[in-house]
């Protein structure tokens, strides 16, 4: 063997070893994440599906077992088939406002000059930036009796009984959209943003008038837009407990607040984990939907 | 004149489109800034009630904010696990999002879905699967339930895909010729990432985990089902007193929260325009 075939020979080692390592080097780096995404969210997630059919007996959190006792009595049980009626009402009902709301601020940034959009953008994010917590707290001083709102209107006149929104289906609905508000404009401002202007103003010039440009012209060309906008503040909606359970009427059960109240309240930990699956189904479901109509983008234009 | 045989209704239509716009923004800006507004008024009473019109102003909720250990504790509480799951979160952000901008793998789609599914998950869910799994484990006498590091960890669920997708993005931007000639020129991944692509993203590095740390501070579902009386931040104090009786104390831990999270914005803008000088020079 030649001095030339061992240096080759050692090349092509130090060649395979570093292939090696290339080819490993990706998981390596993945590896923080997918500790985090595995140990602490894929694991929880088997061993509450495997919960959700353990027995519970008072006292106790849970006793091993097999049972689908807990799926029957949330599909049977009146309060708990209220509370999953309720979440869908209040969460479909404050998507559809939120995706009004949302679209004319998106339109509006998107035709206004470039100088306002900054001041826009700032506005939109500040609700993104405060704790939930906060802003519920905010709301929960503007709608009481003694609040702002209702010192507002008398000192305008427009009342003269001191008036009280707190409780009402009516202020959890305005705390869900302002939780919600944000994400959806800018799914929406994204949108608009491919859109060439110029469309606009070639159809002013051939005479259309603004109701009839935005028919004809705007709305078909952001509808994926608002079906993504649509069902991403739904699956935000459902998810959030505290705003409509603080703000609401003490009746309005919705998922995520009878999920606390079996977990920390009433120690029914197969129940609740029962009821988490069942958001976990709702959110799959829509999240399913919009990836189907993602495809469906991707596809019309290629 | 000309001019007047425009018919009444296309000079209208403007006017009435004028007209709506600016109530709509009037309506945008109002409803987005009442309950920050609120808040911010409130902090400033005097009186030991919530009412409105407010009569004498005052610091004294403030005082009486830093004067109450239970709510200083709450606030360092929530600091040292935002700290926590920033360190975390960004680290195994960024690396992941490296590994997928720079490596070609087999499931790439099946390890993006793993990394990015917990960020859609609504966190009380995720609160009440951490606390099923980790309830009852004791790791050397160390109580994992209740301790600050498990809300780290639940939090980064949220903060970790946050980052990733920030950092993808980020690392998109870098020319790869660049990087090319740092592997030519003899440097190893390790050397290549830390003295070539970390400078180039730096913006994206901070912004990123100062996202991750406003994610932290602001969340309490999680740390609702996670905490116990020494542990908890100061939402979750908030939540709790809130159900019992609103002070404005309240509204000072609101802003007191605010205020913290917009010194991170401060830092991001500072950070950007440093960048942008050094660019431009």
């Amino acid at each position: 063997m030649t001095a030339a075939a061992l240096a080759d020979d050692i090349y092509a080692a130090a060649a395979r070893r570093a292939r090696r390592t290339e080819k490993l080097m990706p998981f390596a780096l993945m590896s923080p994440a997918l500790v985090i995404a595995i140990v602490f969210f894929g694991i929880p997630m088997l061993l509450m599906l495997r919960m959700s059919f353990n027995e519970h007996v008072p006292q106790r959190l849970y006793v091993p077992g097999f049972t689908f006792s807990h799926y029957a009595q949330l599909l049977s049980e009146e309060r708990f088939v209220t509370a999953i009626w309720t979440t869908v009402k209040l969460s479909l009902l404050a998507s559809c406002a939120t995706v009004v709301i949302g679209y004319g601020f998106a339109m509006l940034v998107w035709l206004k000059p470039a100088r306002w959009r900054l001041a826009f953008i700032g506005l939109a994010l500040t609700p993104l930036l405060i704790s939930e917590i906060s802003i519920i707290f905010g709301w929960w001083m503007f709608f009481p009796k003694n609040g702002l709102l209702s010192y507002v209107l008398m000192s305008v006149g427009l009342i003269s009984d001191k008036i009280s929104l707190m409780y009402t289906e009516f202020a959890a609905f305005v705390g869900l959209v302002y939780i919600t508000l944000p994400f959806c404009f800018f799914i929406l401002l994204s949108i608009f943003d491919a859109i060439d202007k110029r469309l606009i103003e070639a159809s002013g010039d051939l005479g259309a008038r603004p109701f009839t440009t935005f028919y004809e012209i705007l709305l078909p060309l952001t509808r994926t837009g608002i079906l993504v906008a649509f069902a991403q503040s739904f699956i935000w909606a459902m998810g959030t407990y505290a705003t409509p359970s603080a703000l609401g009427p003490d009746t309005l059960w919705t998922i995520g607040y009878l999920i606390q109240e079996q977990m920390l309240g009433k120690s029914n930990w197969p129940l609740a984990s029962a009821f988490s699956m069942i958001l976990v189904v709702l959110v799959a479901v829509v999240i399913i939907f919009v990836r189907s109509l993602n495809t469906e983008r991707t596809r019309f234009h290629a | 004149m000309p001019d007047t045989a425009v018919p009444r209704s296309a000079e209208l239509e403007p006017v009435l489109l004028k007209a709506l716009t600016w109530a709509f923004t009037v309506f945008i800006v109002a409803y987005i800034m009442v309950p920050i507004l609120v808040t911010l008024i409130m902090s400033f009473n005097d009186a030991a009630q919530i009412r409105f019109p407010i009569k004498t102003w005052s610091l004294l909720w403030y005082r009486d904010f830093f004067g109450s250990s239970q709510f200083t504790g709450a606030l360092a509480n929530s600091l040292e696990i935002a700290i926590g799951t920033t360190l975390f979160s960004a680290t195994s952000g960024i690396l992941a999002a490296w590994a997928f901008e720079r490596y070609v793998f087999p499931f790439k789609n099946f390890f993006y879905l793993i990394i990015m599914l917990p960020l859609f998950m609504p966190g009380v869910v995720l609160g009440l699967g951490v606390a099923i799994a980790f309830g009852g484990i004791e790791i050397f006498g160390f109580q994992l339930y209740g301790s600050r590091l498990l809300v780290m960890v639940a939090h980064s669920l949220w903060a970790m895909p946050l980052v990733f997708m920030l950092m993808e993005a980020t690392f998109r931007t870098i020319d790869h010729r660049i990087v090319e000639a740092s592997y030519d020129l003899g440097a190893r991944p390790l050397r290549t990432f830390i003295e070539i692509v970390v400078p180039a993203v730096s913006t994206g590095i901070v912004s990123s985990a100062l996202f991750a740390f406003v994610i932290s501070l602001n969340e309490f579902v999680m740390a609702l089902f996670l905490t116990d009386r020494d542990t908890q931040t100061l939402p979750v104090l908030m939540w709790l007193s809130l159900r019992s009786a609103g002070t404005p104390r309240l509204a000072v831990a609101a802003v007191i929260l605010a205020c913290a999270v917009f010194l991170c914005l401060t830092v991001i803008m500072l950070w950007y325009i440093r960048q942008l000088k050094k660019t431009s020079r």
